[in-house]
């Protein structure tokens, strides 16, 4: 019995197998993707066993809705959405639980969006690309969960305001002031942290 | 599977049994709510602005925001009114030129308040207020200050 | 720079706006340091962010990761184990069930949302808050006894005044 190589088949081949119930398909899409829904859990998250956990779920969920998969974007866009969608879940179920701090309470409600830091022009000059990578990585955990999570999601999945607003619940307006507030706290924290390293 | 039949039997005779005290209870609920809605500015500056008689919020409200994670250090009442909305009815409480609040008694302690900015209905909120609790409604206000709508059942 | 012209020349930057109106604030940002300095600031941003997610990998070797996947789906996809429950009785479940629920949920509102008493202290968890627009949360302190539904609009809202000494009249 030979068992089918499908490392050389595109993805678009391997989801019409995968959909006729070839798991070893689904398992070269899952070995092609895997690191980039992986990385998008990690984003929206900040916790690497929680982005392992999901990005598993979304795997599971992607096999189980495989059917409904036309084609309309790309396979891996289309897993992105069900991570990302999880993540957002999770999120919401883990704030509930969480008691409002003042401090969260101050990022989250907007009570800060109107202090805005002074403009940094260059936040990352001078840095070499591990060292930007670190200090983003510090500075994303930083931001509330809102924040973060619409700048995941213009930056990283590239949706327009009207998506990012359905996608979250909320009105393009505040999708703007979110994503207008987290983009000029990122280069705030970027600029102290290269301050704060550099002492 | 006979389990099952009795489990669901069972459920039968509680719902009756609890039935049976809910039509007890009705006649005693309460036909009208007296309520105090207050208005209050929040900011970090220690007197109100030129020409506005803001008064500070009384002792208990101040303790109140203190145990909330708000972040102005002062608050002052901007107005306050006590009304009564009877049972099955709306009452509209205009709090400012621009803010009203609409408070409907629904049942027992129940009531929907919906918050109309500007002639917009920025807010609906429906809960339970037993008496002596607060709601409060707030958002941001221009130049780093805040507003707070205060409802408290008062009898 | 006002706080929405800051976000216009946000969504400029992001493509959001019309083709005109971006062609304009573009040449008005030109003449305006201020402008000018806070779109640097925001491409820079950008570019930082870029390619962010490229390096970071999965810390689970292939054939570990596909087994956890593979047991779970094989395990949502086995058949449950059948009970054998009467016909008639396994019809009508369905509905009685929920419905005596139903009915227990709307009683047990009634009863214990009485006021008379104060030791039967509304114990009915709040409705769904229903907004206008999603942009509220509520914080809830039960031994205090005050609810706060933040609205968490800029300060440019429908509730708040927009004169000059941002008081609320």
């Amino acid at each position: 019995m030979t068992v089918k190589d499908h490392s050389s088949a595109d993805d678009q081949t391997l989801v019409r197998a995968a959909q006729r119930g070839d798991m070893a398909a689904f398992e070269e899409l899952v070995a092609r993707h895997r690191d980039k829904i992986f990385a998008r859990a990690y984003s929206m998250m900040r916790n690497e066993e929680e982005a392992v956990d999901l990005s598993q779920e979304a795997w599971v969920k992607g096999w189980q809705r495989l059917r409904q998969f036309q084609g309309e974007s790309g396979f891996g866009t289309w897993m992105t959405r069900i991570v990302i969608n999880l993540c957002l879940d999770q999120l919401r179920k883990q704030k509930r639980q969480r008691t409002e701090s003042i401090e969260a309470m101050d990022e989250e409600s907007g009570g800060v969006e109107r202090h805005m830091p002074v403009v940094t022009v260059n936040p990352t000059a001078g840095l070499e690309r591990a060292e930007l990578r670190q200090r983003i990585d510090r500075a994303l955990g930083q931001l509330s969960y809102e924040h973060r999570t619409v700048l995941v999601l213009h930056e990283f999945e590239e949706m327009e305001y009207k998506q990012i607003a359905k996608t979250m619940g909320c009105s393009i307006g505040t999708v703007m002031s979110r994503l207008f507030y987290a983009r000029r706290k990122l280069a705030a924290l970027l600029a102290d942290l290269k301050k704060q390293d550099s002492v | 599977m006979r389990s099952k039949v009795i489990s669901v039997t069972s459920v039968g005779w509680l719902a009756c049994v609890l039935v049976g005290l809910a039509c007890a209870e009705l006649p005693a609920q309460a036909a009208e709510m007296k309520l105090q809605a207050f208005l209050l500015w929040g900011t970090d500056e220690r007197k109100p602005p030129e020409g506005k008689a803001y008064n500070p919020v009384s002792a208990d409200i101040r303790q109140k925001l203190k145990d909330l994670p708000l972040k102005w250090t002062n608050w002052f009442e901007v107005n306050r009114k006590d009304f009564v909305v009877p049972q099955g009815t709306t009452k509209e409480v205009p709090m400012s030129a621009k803010c009203q609040v609409n408070v409907s008694y629904l049942a027992g302690s129940e009531v929907e308040v919906s918050l109309i900015g500007k002639g917009k209905e920025t807010l609906k909120r429906t809960q339970s207020l037993p008496r002596g609790e607060i709601l409060f409604l707030g958002g941001n206000a221009p130049n780093s200050t805040s507003w707070l709508v205060g409802l408290k059942r008062i009898e | 720079m006002d706080y929405n012209a800051q976000l216009k020349l946000q969504a400029c930057l992001d493509g959001e706006l019309p083709e005109g109106e971006a062609g304009k604030l573009a040449m008005t940002a030109a003449r305006d340091g201020e402008a000018a300095a806070l779109l640097e600031e925001l491409r820079n941003t950008r570019a930082a962010l870029a390619g962010f997610e490229a390096e970071i990998q999965l810390p689970e070797s292939r054939e570990f990761f596909w087994s956890k996947i593979e047991r779970e789906i094989q395990r949502s996809e086995a058949p449950a184990p059948g009970s054998a429950a009467p016909p008639l009785f396994a019809l009508l479940r369905p509905f009685l069930v929920p419905a005596f629920a139903l009915a227990l949920v709307f009683i047990a509102g009634v009863v214990l949302t009485r006021p008379t008493s104060p030791v039967r202290r509304a114990a009915a968890a709040d409705s769904e808050t229903t907004l206008a627009d999603a942009g509220a949360f509520t914080y809830r302190d039960y031994s205090a006894g005050t609810t706060l539904v933040w609205l968490s609009y800029p300060a440019d809202n429908e509730v708040a005044e927009d004169d000059e000494m941002g008081t609320v009249n």
